[in-house]
């Protein structure tokens, strides 16, 4: 398997008023053709930013993409001009955002925002073009297309308006989508309507898939490879399989225990991670994640855990498991 | 669970409605269209008792916490607390109530008065009720944050010095401060993080042994209600569809939208996952001005027959408490 996307050791800092926020640590990871990967994490672990570093998207001067390489395709992304990373965006990476209300446009039609990239980058006409989103909003499931791509955004429900957002990724027919949170925002029912057609899409159009989710039962069902974050680092991944049967980092086993699990009996008690996520300006010396650990031990403290390997494909930074 | 049966009843709702009007026209106002966000419920909750109510979005189970709490006047129906029927009783009459009926919000960044102190937050119940005073006062403010599991040093500091779960666990302090009998948990944990949210079930669940307090809990999330309720209603655009004690819920779900539901809610496990087969159920939830005609569900049912299109289903015992309203089931 040869990777498509590579991220080799990025750091993205945010200079605020009270310091530098090192939202994202030294992350690597990479995503092979057609494969579907899971980013997991709680809120401000820097799955996000992680993700719109590839792309690019990291709002400047505030933030910056201090370290690292980004490689798709041979070429790395954080070295092109924004002329070429704007000819990468959309058309060979596309992104499915988690808010469909204010990632949309709410001043153009449905039709023209999905026509517009269509003509940007598939240099095709505009009546081409509209005929194109039409068939794409069907191929999504909305009913009655042609009707849509006439209205605005505040028009459709959430859960529309989040297909009109995976019309809009999948028109240029990507190598790579990235779906941030595609579906925090829409009720269970919808949610399953959506992951299974992002999945079929993918399945067809041979489609890597980047998904970013705190939902531990979304990530089970769809991912073939777990990367788990936890303030601002990966701290373990592997195959799904592994990560879920066999955690190694006491972070990913407190964080499926802590999930009630419909196929099981009802616990009389939920076993929860104590304490709160460390602020991401002081960063600790050690392992981030020591002080809410219930196995830490003094070497925790005194500095970082590389990766290691300790199956094949799974990687864990955590001293205790590595070294016995 | 026979012997939830047997319990005495805290709250009961008898045909609870709760229409919005629609209204149109910038100067001559009319009334053009209902909201039929809670239509014909009925239902009641046992002393000790912790009842889930769950369904999507827009379905009705926020307004039905709220009309209980009397911070919607319902359109009709009854709701029976102590012998005394809420939706009849006049604000003054209510007062004295609501000492016992209180609320936790989902948001605890949008709930939480930002000017107010911790101390605020939590006393300005006592000092409305005219409960406590000058120590007193104090003794309760910092009992009730202990109970929550704040210290007792956060009292002065505002909400935004806190992060969301302590943001929550404020948001519980507020509520246990008048030492309620029932309090409405409105998707208490859908705005917090994942390891956050073990610790405040677990809180609930603490609270609830040591005060004997009744919960109405409402979330989306199925495996949460499972894992904190006694028995789970399932609704529907404004209807109740199926209740049940939790386990049978889970396991032999009756009622096609809750067979939907639950399969929809993915296991985080691969190898379960891999074996599970998916119902994608079609469409989305119809607007609640125009229900559908008979079963409000049957759109979208993958099991609808003719009865479903015109007549309306009634909840109906079908096992010993095991309530389902679907034609599929009726006698």
């Amino acid at each position: 398997m040869s990777a498509l996307l590579e991220v080799k050791n990025l750091s993205t800092y945010f200079y605020t008023q009270d310091g530098v926020v090192k939202a994202v640590e030294n992350v690597s990871y990479e995503v092979a053709r057609g494969e579907s990967i899971a980013l997991v994490g709680e809120s401000g672990c820097g799955k996000t930013v992680s993700a719109l570093s590839i792309l690019r998207l990291i709002p400047e001067p505030q933030g910056k993409i201090v370290s690292g390489q980004i490689m798709f395709d041979g070429a790395d992304l954080l070295k092109l001009s924004k002329k070429a990373i704007r000819q990468i965006r959309g058309a060979k990476i596309s992104m499915v955002f988690q808010e469909s209300m204010t990632s949309l446009n709410p001043v153009l039609t449905i039709g023209s925002q999905i026509t517009e990239m269509l003509e940007l980058h598939r240099r095709m006409k505009r009546r081409d073009a509209f005929e194109e989103a039409i068939r794409l909003l069907t191929l999504v499931g909305i009913p009655q297309a042609k009707h849509c791509a006439k209205d605005y955004p505040h028009h459709l429900s959430g859960g529309m308006r989040q297909r009109v957002m995976i019309a809009m990724a999948i028109s240029c027919e990507p190598q790579l989508i990235i779906a941030d949170e595609p579906t925090t925002a829409v009720d269970v029912t919808i949610q399953t309507q959506l992951l299974e057609m992002i999945r079929d899409i993918t399945n067809k159009l041979g489609t890597a898939l980047i998904l970013i989710t705190h939902n531990l039962g979304i990530v089970a069902r769809y991912a073939q490879r777990v990367y788990v974050m936890y303030a601002s680092r990966i701290v373990e991944h592997g195959p799904s399989q592994a990560i879920y049967h066999d955690p190694r980092h006491p972070y990913t086993v407190g964080l499926l225990a802590s999930v009630p699990r419909l196929d099981e009996p009802v616990k009389t008690r939920l076993i929860s991670i104590e304490g709160q996520p460390p602020d991401l300006i002081f960063p600790l010396l050690g392992c981030s994640f020591y002080p809410r650990c219930s196995h830490a031990t003094p070497k925790c403290e005194e500095g970082k855990q590389e990766m290691v390997e300790i199956a094949p494909g799974h990687y864990v930074s955590c001293w205790r498991a590595c070294n016995g | 669970m026979g012997d939830v049966v047997e319990k005495e009843t805290l709250i009961e709702i008898k045909n609870l409605r709760m229409y919005f009007p629609v209204i149109s026209g910038l100067f001559l106002q009319k009334k053009v269209a209902e909201v039929k966000a809670v239509d014909d419920i009925s239902f009641s909750i046992c002393k000790g008792e912790t009842l889930g109510l769950v369904g999507e979005s827009g379905c009705g189970k926020t307004t039905v916490g709220k009309c209980i709490l009397q911070l919607y006047r319902p359109t009709s129906g009854h709701i029976l607390f102590e012998g005394k029927d809420l939706c009849h009783l006049s604000n003054k009459e209510l007062r004295p109530l609501r000492r016992s009926l209180q609320v936790i919000f989902q948001d605890p960044y949008e709930s939480l008065d930002p000017r107010f102190t911790a101390a605020d937050i939590i006393g300005e119940p006592l000092k409305i009720h005219g409960i406590a005073r000058g120590q007193a006062y104090w003794d309760r403010i910092t009992e009730v944050l202990d109970i929550v599991g704040l210290a007792s040093y956060m009292a002065n500091r505002y909400p935004h010095e806190f992060s969301g779960g302590q943001r929550q666990r404020l948001g519980i302090a507020r509520a246990l401060s008048l030492r309620p009998s029932f309090i409405v948990c409105d998707e208490p944990i859908s705005a917090l993080d994942v390891s956050i949210q073990a610790q405040i079930i677990n809180l609930l669940d603490d609270l609830q042994k040591e005060f004997n307090i009744t919960y109405l809990f409402i979330s989306h999330d199925l495996s949460v209600v499972r894992h904190i309720s006694d028995r789970i209603a399932v609704m529907y655009l404004g209807k109740l569809v199926e209740v049940a004690v939790q386990d049978e819920l889970c396991k032999s779900p009756l009622h096609p939208y809750t067979q939907a539901l639950l399969a929809a809610v993915p296991i985080p496990d691969p190898t379960v996952e891999a074996q599970r087969s998916v119902i994608v159920l079609r469409g989305e939830v119809p607007s609640p001005i125009s229900p559908p005609s008979g079963c409000v569900f049957h759109p979208r049912c993958y099991k609808a027959f003719e009865p479903c299109l015109t007549i309306v289903p009634k909840l109906e015992d079908v096992s010993d408490g095991h309530y389902v309203a679907c034609h599929l089931y009726s006698s």
